[in-house]
């Protein structure tokens, strides 16, 4: 972990990484410093639109999960009229953590340190000895749990600290049609296979945020197992073809990886892809149904990934989708969350044969899983050495591409698949939040 | 403690008593928790009918629901409970 030099003011080298990003350059210090992780928390998460949950994980009234943005341990709940809310999992009376389970289902929370009790709607209801204490001068209305602002797009729920942030769907901004590639699989959309794996990885999170904005370059060498043993239906020579698609200005992106021998909708059953041609429009049934691999971020760190998995070499196998979460703990560390998304109307069988491809390939013992985390713990090692402070890594694939005219989707699509232009857009935005000037 | 005879004392909830609790009943016990709380609940036969029995482990407090007691449990707001939490919320 470095601290940043004395000579050089944190401003002066975001201005200057800034300009880097323009000619295809990025400094491997933004991924291990700490001077830069305060930076991020103070002008990024307290600023973007961040993932919380999926509505599948607090179906029922009183279901509630715990989740964070940025430093800030927050209540994801859903109130007894099913409408849902995000508070800080504090007490206002003296600060104690409010839920301190995970996930649980509760009509009211009761602080165990003095007992203040809040509706789960977030709403300061009991208060004990208020008559013999407060004497008439707490006003409950004035002390309920800290609310944050909540949004949902089919079934993801965001929030955000900044009341004056512009709303989700403009923060989105077009990639909410890369997202229905993974979000409406059958007319009942998706649900989480459970709760989320999750753990902590001495890893800087936005490493894994550019792998999963569309990396399609490491995965026939980081993953090269896959594609010799036949589990992973793609080939080596091949393996560059496809789509990068990134939202400019916004810093989402999404790789669409193809295979020209890969069928159209290859590894789902029949009749759930008799439902995505009509969940679906036309356009996304154009890019869908070319598309073995699908690996996207949401700025600034939830991803999606959609991909067969096979269990008998050769074959394609079942495609699975995972939606990972990259919480930031520290310069260089984080927590990993990491869920298995199911199609609702898809058969029991399928939804466990999907399940299981995702714990093979991802989660804490995924093969695809420690393949990356093996790379990128080195990555952020190696990003706080003293040596490497100065040293940047060239973002200069597809610098000339000129978008794809015939793609019919919103953004800025290039090929192929094998590119950086998804990784300048979203330093790029990173870089206007650490200037303060998104 | 007890002034009068300095032997510690507890303090018990003027509903319910643990002592009470029922060894024999039709149906249960079945727990109802969560991090905030616990009730222990069963189906008590009386003489001539039956009430549902919540018990409250931490509290020793207890009461008996009967069938119109229950159904008109079911057709209340979930703010009633809010008022009845506002009342007593702890201890």
């Amino acid at each position: 972990m470095n601290t940043k030099p004395e000579s050089q003011s944190l401003a002066a080298w975001v201005e200057e990484t800034r300009e880097g990003i323009d000619s295809g350059r990025f400094p491997a210090r933004a991924f291990n410093d700490q001077a830069v992780y305060d930076l991020e928390q103070e002008r990024l998460f307290s600023k973007t639109w961040c993932f919380l949950a999926h509505e599948s994980e607090i179906p029922h009234p009183g279901d509630y999960v715990t989740r964070y943005i940025g430093n800030n341990n927050l209540i994801v709940a859903r109130d007894e009229h099913g409408e849902i809310h995000a508070s800080l999992n504090m007490c206002r009376h003296r600060g104690n953590v409010m839920c301190k389970a995970e996930m649980g289902n509760a009509s009211h929370f009761r602080c165990s340190y003095h007992g203040w009790t809040y509706k789960n709607s977030g709403e300061l209801v009991g208060v004990p000895y208020m008559k013999e204490g407060y004497e008439g001068r707490l006003k409950r209305k004035d002390w309920g749990l800290v609310r944050v602002r909540v949004d949902s797009y089919e079934g993801l729920v965001f929030g955000c600290l900044d009341p004056e942030a512009p709303p989700l769907d403009e923060y989105l901004g077009g990639f909410q049609f890369y997202l229905d590639l993974y979000l409406k699989h059958g007319l009942g959309g998706v649900e989480v296979h459970g709760p989320p794996d999750h753990w902590i990885a001495d890893t800087d999170w936005k490493i894994c945020t550019e792998n999963f904005a569309g990396d399609g370059y490491h995965t026939p060498v980081a993953h090269q197992w896959g594609f010799h043993l036949g589990y992973f239906p793609s080939s080596g020579s091949t393996h560059s073809q496809g789509w990068a698609v990134s939202i400019p200005g916004k810093g989402h992106g999404i790789g669409l990886g193809h295979g020209p021998n890969f069928p159209p909708f290859g590894g789902f059953p029949d009749d759930l892809v008799a439902e995505m041609k009509q969940s679906l429009s036309p356009e996304q049934v154009a890019v869908f149904s070319r598309t073995r691999t699908a690996v996207g971020s949401v700025f600034p760190n939830l991803s999606f990934l959609m991909q067969p998995f096979s269990l008998e070499p050769g074959e394609i196998g079942v495609r699975f989708v995972t939606m990972r979460l990259y919480h930031p703990v520290g310069p260089g560390r984080m927590e990993m969350y990491s869920w298995c998304l199911v199609p609702k109307n898809a058969s029991q069988e399928y939804k466990k044969e999907a399940y299981r491809a995702y714990t093979l390939a991802f989660g804490q013992a995924g093969t695809f899983e420690q393949d990356d985390f093996e790379n990128w713990t080195k990555v952020t090692q190696a990003a706080g050495m003293t040596m490497v402070r100065d040293v940047d890594f060239p973002y200069i694939m597809g610098m000339d591409s000129a978008p794809d005219p015939e793609f019919p989707g919103p953004g800025h699509a290039v090929v192929p698949y094998v590119n950086d232009t998804n990784f300048r857009n979203l330093w790029s935005r990173w870089a206007d939040y650490l200037a303060g000037e998104a | 403690m007890d002034e009068i005879s300095k032997q510690p004392t507890i303090e018990r909830p003027p509903v319910g008593d643990v002592s009470q609790y029922p060894e024999q009943s039709a149906e249960g016990p079945i727990v109802i928790a969560n991090e905030f709380a616990d009730v222990v609940i069963r189906k008590v036969e009386t003489r001539n009918g039956m009430r549902l029995d919540i018990w409250s482990p931490r509290r020793g407090s207890r009461i008996l629901l009967d069938a119109v007691a229950l159904d008109c449990l079911t057709f209340q707001e979930p703010e009633l409970i809010s008022e009845l939490l506002e009342r007593r919320p702890a201890p």
